[in-house]
């Protein structure tokens, strides 16, 4: 199977000056023409480290700079300390970052703050950087969680995947374990297609890996009782696709059931219960997991089946490097409670979270005008097919039709048509401004309730009521 | 040797500096605790609550004092654990066997590096999928070790890595105390014929009371502060297990962004502290007649 | 008796090497893993010393050559150097001026520098980020991801430890020999250069090197207060504090450079640091 991610790069770099005129789009003249008043000018950038991102800082930056001679310095950090030097750098003013990614959840927090340029605005005062390739309908819906009420847009799209359901194609199909399975549980092996599903495949294989001594167990769980990583995930993957929608938070922001939310109802307590009986059958390395050990974990070859962030999907499929699982690995859409999906179909609820980030540009910034020349460069819909095959991540309808990207969905068991067929049914976070204060009030409990020291009830009784306290103290509860 | 103003220059450096970053923060921290500042609030500006709004309230904020609880309990816990086998430790050190300097130079080695690498090492050491330890646990003992699976499993973990950071400084500091007492009271003992045991008690023991008082008092001043270690390898959970006040406070300022309250916590955190503290330093002082040298 | 003493001296060797043991067992193992490969790392802990027949040297030239590390690492460099040698010339002024004069408030100074060493650094996160990002205003810039930002913070926790340790050893200095210099016609700085200094150098050794150490190892104060120009080594490592997964080697190995300084010093500074640890309160 060839290593079709580590092929792009390399490829791309060594012949990255030959092809920057077709980067460009045919416009190279333009670009160089608009660069130049800006030339020796050097962007700071922070992001977060993931396969999307390395793509931009190694390849996309050398391409631009190549061309319009402004260098860009990518910062690709962890997730933790993208935030922490981006809000301080807004936050003081400091004028360290040129751009910084902004996660999907927290562009109503950096909105509400008034941290972000305006890009349209910009774009429009300043018609000379306006890039003549430049299509911005081109870009998904993803782009609309990143504009204000008017329409305005204030994040350039740079990475967005859904986060599927994982199952390994050698387990499921092997015929002993087939055979097993019926044998055991009365109906046929497959990936799940429902919770109970979920619950015997996860128990048979633990069983069954466990027999056979390999080290492999029945399914991941991000439960790491540290990390708002397995808070997030109880919150925009597990409790969507049982039906919790929006944290269980009201219009006039009430989230327990008393007050009419259902952050403690009954839906939620499922998805919690459920959620924390997987323990059982997951890794021992399963609480102190994030998704990034998640993903490594299904890399390893250690879980039959997991809900697995899309940007990994692509590496754990293709990459020898660093995978064990190349070649066995199959995608689907993850199962969902009862009428979970008519409600997502009919726009009244979603089945899972829509991830991803943009880059935008802090009004501290000192370089505006070369920083939007940036932003317009990474938005052009003629570099994006390299780099979702290198990142697994697609922000454009014209990539999904592009013969590398179609190529690399047979690599990815059909990741990408999932995502341009079923992303409808997905949604970002919730708009909350005030969204990394009500989750660091929430993360203690997931905690608890994931160590075994709270039942799954305590703990959501108990987080209702913290969430409820913040969106008081920060005045948005009446 | 009157000129006072000499004096005054030379010392005045020091002084400048230790105001400006030392005293301006703490008066700042002491005003900004009377106000209402949530930056992720609908009012974002600071707001003058009423004296002691915010004292108030954390006098009856289980998390707060949840923390320090644990804090507290954290530092006698570890404290006890290092003096003895400190004690123990430096006793052995007092008599001569083979390669013992190379051995005491490597008990010193935890002693040197930095907090957070200490946690990183233990991280490596200890995480499931990586370390050796859950690996061979389970292997062996057939134990599930998981050192995120239950608060006091955390809490645990974090006193056995503190252990192997300080030890070395008590076994030390106890030795250098051990080398240092007189001959005479040892001799007039033997001569009227006490066993080790009774010598030990009565007579060791007391002569490394002033050694001891410092000890105790360095350990408490310094694990009530602990931050870096708990964040590499917790980063305070699981639950509440390990959320010191250091990480308690951290968490209200980044991540709740709540600056009134978390400034007033700051200033309680740092008044029940120093409390201790300076009680501890005067027990040393008059117990051990150490004066400031 | 003797078979007695021959079995304490057994009995000890056992455990020191026991001892030993444990404390360089985790550092081992870090190297280890600072020397494997992402996919070395999956399954079974090997713990044959591997690095003697190949090193992954990716771990160690990704963060350091090809990424930033190298940069963070130059800073902790400058930072510590310039706050330990900071610290020391203002320390011996100061102690200086404590024990050949009698300043009014020496007491209160006195108090409110141990204040200082008893106070945790978390309680001051708040103040600092906002008074560096906000207040110490100069010009256009601020104290916010600056190295003299750090270097001077580091004094409120270096001086106060280093006047402690040089106060014994400069009381220890008669007075009449700086009075005779000066009685000769010598100025101060002569007094420093030709008599203080030589005379205090093993202590004045001492506190530098413990001042580099202690600043070199500081973390908290330097997340909060650093982004990107200023960050140092041990900063560099809560880059990996989470969202390792993928990322165990590369943390390993920038702990096992973020180390180095310590090692160097362990040679030099072992007899000392009794002292340093205890102000001096105990000498080894």
């Amino acid at each position: 199977m060839v290593n079709i991610v580590k092929g792009a790069i390399t490829l791309l770099l060594s012949v990255g000056i030959a092809f920057s005129a077709v980067y460009a789009g045919g416009h190279s003249a333009w670009w160089k023409k608009a660069g130049a008043p800006y030339k020796g000018t050097v962007l700071q950038g922070v992001a977060e480290n993931t396969p999307p991102g390395q793509f931009a800082g190694e390849v996309l930056a050398k391409e631009f700079e190549s061309l319009t001679g402004i260098k860009v310095r990518l910062e690709n950090t962890s997730w933790d300390q993208m935030y922490d030097k981006a809000i301080k750098d807004m936050e003081a003013n400091s004028g360290i970052y040129d751009f910084v990614y902004i996660e999907q959840d927290i562009v109503y927090s950096y909105l509400d703050r008034d941290f972000l340029v305006n890009i349209t605005k910009a774009l429009a005062e300043n018609p000379s950087i306006v890039a003549p390739n430049v299509n911005m309908d081109d870009f998904t819906t993803f782009i609309d969680y990143f504009k204000d009420d008017k329409g305005d847009v204030f994040g350039i799209p740079m990475e967005a995947f859904l986060k599927v359901y994982l199952y390994r194609k050698d387990l499921f199909g092997a015929a002993d374990a087939k055979s097993g399975f019926q044998k055991k549980y009365g109906y046929a092996l497959a990936p799940a297609t429902s919770f109970a599903q979920w619950r015997d495949n996860a128990e048979f294989f633990t069983g069954y890996c466990a027999e056979k001594g390999m080290e492999c167990w029945g399914t991941t769980v991000q439960g790491h009782t540290g990390h708002p990583a397995s808070t997030y995930e109880f919150l925009e993957s597990i409790g969507p696709s049982f039906g919790l929608y929006n944290w269980g938070v009201t219009e006039d922001f009430h989230s327990c059931a008393a007050d009419g939310g259902s952050l403690n109802g009954a839906r939620a307590k499922g998805a919690l219960s459920f959620w924390t009986s997987m323990l059982e059958f997951a890794p021992p390395e399963a609480l102190q997991s994030t998704w990034s050990e998640v993903a490594s974990t299904f890399a390893a070859g250690r879980a039959a089946q997991g809900w697995v962030y899309g940007e990994n999907a692509a590496w754990i499929a293709s990459n020898k490097e660093k995978s064990l699982v190349v070649g066995k690995v199959g995608v689907m859409q993850p199962p969902t409670g009862p009428g979970v999906l008519t409600q997502a179909a009919s726009g009244n609820g979603y089945i899972g979270y829509f991830d991803g980030g943009a880059y935008g540009i802090p009004h501290s910034s000192k370089n505006k005008e070369a920083t939007l020349l940036w932003l317009q460069f990474v938005a052009q819909s003629e570099v994006q097919a390299d780099w979702a095959a290198a990142g697994g991540r697609i922000t454009h309808y014209s990539t999904f039709n592009d013969p590398k990207i179609k190529e690399m969905d047979q690599v990815a068991d059909g990741y990408f048509t999932l995502m341009q067929n079923t992303g409808y049914l997905y949604a970002g976070a919730p708009m909350f401004p005030f969204h990394g204060a009500g989750r660091a009030a929430i993360d203690p409990f997931i905690y608890a309730a994931l160590a075994g020291e709270k039942s799954p009830s305590e703990a959501l009784d108990g987080a209702c009521k913290a969430l409820d306290k913040v969106m008081k103290d920060l005045g948005y509860q009446k | 040797m009157n000129s006072n103003r000499t004096a005054w220059l030379l010392i005045s450096p020091t002084i400048l500096i230790l105001v400006l970053v030392g005293l301006v923060p703490f008066l700042y921290v002491l005003y900004v605790g009377f106000f209402n500042w949530m930056p992720l609030g609908k009012i974002k500006d600071m707001q003058f609550i009423s004296l002691g709004d915010n004292y108030r309230e954390l006098m009856f904020d289980e998390y707060f004092l949840g923390s320090i609880w644990r804090s507290i309990k954290f530092a006698f816990v570890t404290l006890f654990f290092e003096l003895s086998i400190g004690f123990i430790l430096a006793l052995s050190l007092l008599s001569s066997f083979p390669l013992k300097s190379f051995f005491r130079s490597v008990h010193t080695l935890p002693l040197v590096i930095a907090p957070i690498v200490v946690g990183a090492i233990f991280k490596l050491f200890l995480v499931n999928g990586l370390g050796p330890i859950p690996y061979f646990a389970k292997e062996f003992f057939d134990y599930k070790f998981n050192y995120m699976s239950s608060e006091n499993f955390a809490f645990w973990m974090l006193v056995v890595v503190d252990v192997w950071h300080w030890t070395p400084f008590v076994t030390l500091t106890l030795l250098a105390g051990l080398s240092a007492l007189p001959e005479d009271p040892y001799e007039s003992a033997k001569i009227d014929g006490a066993n080790n045991f009774q010598i030990f008690i009565h007579i060791t023991i007391p002569m490394l009371v002033p050694v001891l008082v410092v000890v105790i008092f360095i350990r408490l001043m310094d694990s009530l502060k602990i931050v870096d270690e708990v964040w590499m390898l917790t980063g305070g959970g699981p639950g509440y297990g390990t959320r010191f006040t250091g990480i308690h406070i951290w968490k209200e300022v980044f991540e709740k962004r709540s600056y009134g309250y978390s400034s007033a916590m700051s200033i309680l955190y740092l008044y029940i502290t120093i409390v201790i503290c300076w009680f501890l330093y005067s027990v040393m002082v008059s117990r051990g007649k150490v004066d400031e040298n | 008796m003797r078979t007695s003493k021959i079995l304490y001296k057994v009995f000890s060797t056992i455990i020191w090497s026991i001892l030993t043991l444990i404390t360089l067992f985790p550092i081992y193992w870090m190297i280890l893993v600072s020397t494997r490969t992402p996919v070395q790392l999956f399954g079974k802990p090997n713990l044959a010393p591997t690095f003697f027949e190949k090193i992954y040297w990716k771990n160690y030239t990704k963060p350091f050559v090809d990424g930033v590390f190298g940069d963070y690492l130059l800073n902790s460099i400058i930072i510590a150097t310039s706050n330990a040698f900071i610290v020391t010339v203002l320390a011996i002024m100061a102690t200086y001026a404590l024990s050949r004069y009698k300043i009014a408030g020496a007491e209160t100074i006195f108090f409110w520098t141990m204040t200082n060493r008893m106070a945790p650094p978390a309680a001051f996160l708040l103040p600092l980020f906002l008074l560096f990002t906000t207040i110490f205003k100069f010009g256009d810039s601020t104290l916010f991801d600056t190295k003299i930002g750090l270097i001077l913070l580091y004094c409120v926790f270096n001086l106060p430890f280093a006047i402690w340790l040089l106060k014994g050893i400069i009381d220890g200095i008669p007075k009449e020999l700086d009075e005779a210099m000066i009685v000769d016609g010598a100025n101060l700085f002569t007094v420093f250069t030709k008599l203080i200094i030589p005379l205090a150098s093993p202590g004045i050794a001492v506190t530098s090197l413990l001042s580099f150490l202690f600043a070199w190892n500081e973390y908290l104060l330097a997340t909060t207060l650093s982004s990107v120009y200023s960050r140092t080594i041990p900063t560099g490592l809560s880059e990996f504090v989470t969202t390792t997964g993928t990322e165990w080697g590369t943390m390993a190995a920038v702990a096992v450079v973020s180390m180095l300084p310590a090692l160097i010093f362990l040679v030099l500074v072992q007899k000392y640091i009794v002292t340093g640890l205890t102000f001096g309160a105990v000498k080894a």
